[in-house]
């Protein structure tokens, strides 16, 4: 299984904490966000991605505590026990 | 000084760990929202040395939750207006100025315990977490509306703030601040201050988000 956890802002919008969802052979972060999409009753991909597939400033995404800025992107290929996180932080003082 | 001074918070924490406040030395990142409350709740407490570092000028939207300041400030240099303030709360707290914005040309002073993180944008928090001396703690706070974040990061011990806020975003509209949070986040803070003190942090790479929507409160590993 792969877990998903939904922080602040993301959390309120969804009305969830985590989904655990089976982890599927080669399936990249890109096709996990398409898949959790298709498990929730709210759209929340336009919060993350642009049209042209690239993301939005402003939410981190993280697997296993690693920033997929620093790996492959949403590209990166998730694997079973992962955990991706996504968090939108506050940037206010 | 009256000895009762700290009576109710050693009934607290003990007198070992006064001891630890009274010889600590914490640089506080901005003196804003979230600086001017964990620098006056240091002070309150008996800290033994701070630095302040801010290069801003008390304008009307700072009044809404800068507690340190106030009407007849408006257009006045923050620092120098927060070592008084502080200084009247208590005088025994040595307090250091280092007027100026954390960027390229900042110099670390030594000798610190720990670091505040109290700026409001991320290439400033990035600057001031690469410049922690190896083993000392810097705890970061922020927030945005009814949400905050407070985590704890140990130069040596864990990934570079920019690594794991890549890709943030630093809005270039202002950002919705309201006293209620900005107490709130600046309170745990100086919460896990007083932990990184004594030795024992709780939010050592982990981030605790929290959301006064629905009083939640969450731990994200980092």
């Amino acid at each position: 299984m792969v877990q998903i956890q939904f922080f602040s802002l993301l959390r309120m919008l969804l009305k969830q904490e985590q989904i655990d969802l089976p982890a599927v052979e080669g399936e990249t972060v890109a096709q996990l966000l398409e898949r959790i999409q298709q498990q929730l009753p709210t759209p929340f991909l336009h919060k993350l991605i642009d049209d042209d597939g690239s993301m939005h400033a402003g939410t981190i995404i993280l697997i296993n505590r690693q920033n997929i800025h620093h790996l492959d992107g949403l590209q990166t290929t998730v694997r079973d026990a992962d955990v991706v996180a996504m968090f939108p932080p506050g940037a206010g003082g | 000084m009256p000895a009762e001074r700290y009576a109710r918070q050693v009934l607290h924490w003990g007198e070992k760990n006064q001891q630890r406040i009274a010889e600590a030395t914490v640089l506080v990142g901005g003196v804003g929202g979230l600086g001017a409350t964990v620098s006056q709740l240091l002070v309150r407490a008996g800290i033994g040395k701070l630095y302040l570092v801010d290069d801003g000028i008390v304008d009307w939207p700072d009044l809404n939750r800068q507690i340190l300041y106030g009407e007849e400030d408006i257009g006045e240099k923050k620092l120098p207006l927060a070592k008084k303030r502080l200084l009247a709360i208590n005088s025994t707290t040595e307090i250091a100025l280092i007027e100026g914005r954390i960027d390229e040309n900042f110099v670390m002073p030594a000798g610190l315990n720990a670091i505040a993180d109290c700026l409001d944008n991320y290439r400033s928090r990035f600057l001031l977490d690469e410049l922690t001396p190896q083993g000392v703690f810097l705890v970061h706070g922020g927030l945005e509306g009814d949400h905050g974040q407070i985590m704890t990061l140990q130069s040596g011990r864990s990934q570079p703030m920019a690594e794991i806020f890549a890709g943030a975003r630093q809005p270039e509209e202002s950002i919705p601040v309201t006293p209620d949070n900005v107490i709130v986040v600046a309170g745990l803070m100086t919460n896990e201050l007083f932990a990184t003190l004594f030795g024992q942090p709780k939010l050592l790479n982990r981030c605790l988000v929290i959301t006064l929507a629905d009083f939640h409160i969450a731990f994200l590993d980092v």
